[in-house]
């Protein structure tokens, strides 16, 4: 115990003896530590909010019929009610889509009832003229794309009379819609009244659904899809969903390299501290040493303090980090990015690295030889 | 009864320079030696291998029982821990700790701290009101007693001075000195290394060196060859 007090009362004495040169080191490690830990809180919260992001930027799984190009459609019920009946937080939308061949006039148009609160979800940036369907009960109204408006000029407010067969149904035009893709060929119209043109009520053509998260998350949402919705393809969009793991991969490589080059930097500055402080201490450890002082016993001293120094400043640089990662959040994402707790841990390991192995001239004070140092060479 | 000291034949080469050339002489326990000669004669080089702190090139030296020549680094550091209270000619000092910190800091390299007990090998040395005293706010010869506290703290077999009174005027010269004669009045083996006829004449024995060869060892009052 009284050793322990004895290393403690020395370990204080050398802290404030070197606070100079020691507070040029807390300054690079908490710097380090600060910039570090500001990255990595956005890493975090970055790719929570990029992947929420993504999914405005639509559908990344798709399930449908087996056989491609079947013009069997499935049954709409039992999908939607399985999807559901999975309780996934992941699942941000899902919207069953039922392709219908109809006329207006003596115009071909590919009519597509669907859900227009789950679309909307899913494709926030596409453009529309007029206004957007938000309930799904807004029957007798559609959204026409922009070139099928073009094709039968429509605009917002205007009515178009579709018929299918048999059956033939009189819709309100609220907007026309642009997405640049095979949407602005088609005419959107509630899944009810597609269904009751095309007679088939109760079906649906496939289900398009946003997935949240990584692409392993992605995967593993898929799988459970696929598990409770036996006899269809429940396929992710490979294409968006490998574009959005590239985009998350190069942000989270940009950060950790960002943070590499940080803590060598860092790492630089401690070591160029403590290489002067060995200047300083060479004549003390020769003096321990020829007091009997063993090595590992006046290293251990020296590290302790490096680690000391290390935790201190990993405290500080995460605490100035947060407000760092704020400030950060608000210019990137336009919101404050939330301090993740197991940022503070990871953040003061990693200064403590950072100082025990930029107190590497410290270290090489054991080679001192007590005999050399003690007659002033 | 075996001496405490048996120094044979003992050589250190710093490459082309004999520092120490087949010195052979022994020491018995509560003897006081001054090793004397002029500078570079191999005094400082004697008493540094004596203590642990350079290995010998050649020949033996035994300290209490233990050959200390081929000691590797381990064993040395436990030999100076146990066996030597070393005394410099500039203190040497921990700048940053106080008296009674100095003097604990060889009992924590040694084994376990008292700080009573530090505190009462200062006062011994007269300076129980000095305890809390950094080098700095002491006088030499205080800090050379604080050097002799810390010295004497373990109970060393062997008290090694290298010009002790080197650094300090003549009152505190005189106040060393009468602590190294009651060291030896209490039974301490001292060897000092000293230019200082004072010392020499206050010790029981006179080894005296010239160009790293024994000249002669002698007593104050008879000399012999």
């Amino acid at each position: 115990m009284a050793t322990r007090s004895m290393f403690l009362r020395i370990l204080w004495k050398l802290l404030g003896a070197s606070r100079g040169r020691l507070a040029v080191a807390l300054v690079a490690l908490t710097s380090g530590a600060a910039v570090s830990s500001a990255l990595l809180n956005v890493n975090l919260d970055a790719e929570r909010k990029l992947t929420q992001e993504f999914r405005t930027l639509g559908a990344n799984v798709v399930v449908a019929p087996p056989s491609t190009g079947s013009d069997a459609a499935l049954t709409g019920a039992g999908v939607m009610d399985s999807i559901a009946g999975l309780q996934s937080p992941r699942i941000v939308a899902a919207a069953p889509y039922l392709y219908v061949a109809a006329n207006s006039g003596t115009q071909p148009v590919i009519l597509a009832g669907t859900w227009f609160d789950q679309v909307a979800k899913m494709n926030s940036w596409w453009k529309v003229d007029g206004n957007w369907i938000t309930s799904q009960d807004s029957h007798l109204q559609c959204i026409v794309g922009r070139d099928a408006a073009r094709q039968l000029n429509l605009l917002p407010g205007s009515s178009i009379e579709l018929r299918s067969g048999e059956h033939t149904v009189s819709l309100m035009v609220a907007g026309i819609v642009t997405t640049g893709g095979a949407e602005d060929s088609q005419i959107f119209t509630d899944l009810d009244i597609a269904q009751n043109l095309a007679g088939l009520s109760g079906r649906v053509t496939l289900v398009q659904l946003s997935v949240s998260g990584t692409p392993p998350e992605i995967e593993d949402v898929t799988k459970r899809l696929a598990g409770a919705l036996p006899g269809l393809d429940v396929r992710p969009v490979r294409q968006i969903a490998a574009a959005e793991g590239i985009i998350l991969g190069r942000i989270r490589g940009l950060i950790f390299w960002t943070i590499m080059l940080i803590l060598a930097l860092s790492m630089l500055g401690v070591l160029a501290s403590m290489a002067a402080l060995a200047m300083d201490r060479s004549r003390d450890v020769g003096l321990m040493k020829a007091m009997g002082g063993s090595v590992q016993r006046i290293m251990r001293l020296f590290l302790v303090e490096a680690g000391a120094l290390g935790a201190l400043g990993g405290t500080i640089g995460f605490l100035v980090g947060v407000v760092l990662a704020r400030w950060m959040g608000g210019r990137v994402f336009g919101v404050a990015i939330s301090p993740r707790p197991v940022v503070f841990p990871v953040t003061i390991i990693l200064t403590v690295a950072v100082a025990l192995v930029g107190a590497l001239p410290l270290r090489l004070l054991g080679r001192v030889r007590p005999a050399e140092i003690l007659r002033g060479e | 009864m075996a001496p405490l000291v048996q120094v044979e034949h003992l050589e250190k080469r710093f490459g082309e320079v004999r520092a120490l050339d087949r010195v052979s002489f022994d020491v018995d326990s509560g003897e006081w030696i001054a090793i004397m000669g002029p500078s570079g004669s191999g005094k400082t080089t004697l008493i540094n291998i004596l203590g642990g702190l350079e290995h010998p090139t050649a020949g033996r030296v035994a300290v209490d029982g233990m050959e200390i020549a081929n000691l590797g680094e381990r064993e040395l550091t436990r030999y100076r821990s146990d066996k030597i209270g070393f005394v410099f000619q500039q203190f040497h000092l921990v700048p940053y700790l106080s008296a009674v910190e100095n003097v604990m800091l060889a009992q924590y390299f040694h084994s376990i701290t008292d700080e009573e007990e530090a505190a009462e090998s200062l006062r011994r040395v007269g300076l129980g009101d000095r305890l809390d005293h950094v080098p700095a706010q002491l006088s030499g010869g205080e800090q050379q007693r604080v050097a002799i506290a810390r010295a004497l703290i373990n109970h060393p077999k062997l008290i090694l001075a290298d010009e002790p009174t080197g650094n300090l005027d003549e009152a505190n010269e005189v106040v060393i000195l009468n602590l190294l004669r009651d060291l030896h009045d209490s039974g301490h083996t001292i060897l000092v290394v000293t230019h200082s006829q004072v010392i020499g004449n206050m010790a029981d024995r006179r080894v005296e060196l010239e160009h790293g060869r024994l000249a002669r060892i002698s007593t104050p009052s008879v000399a012999k060859e």
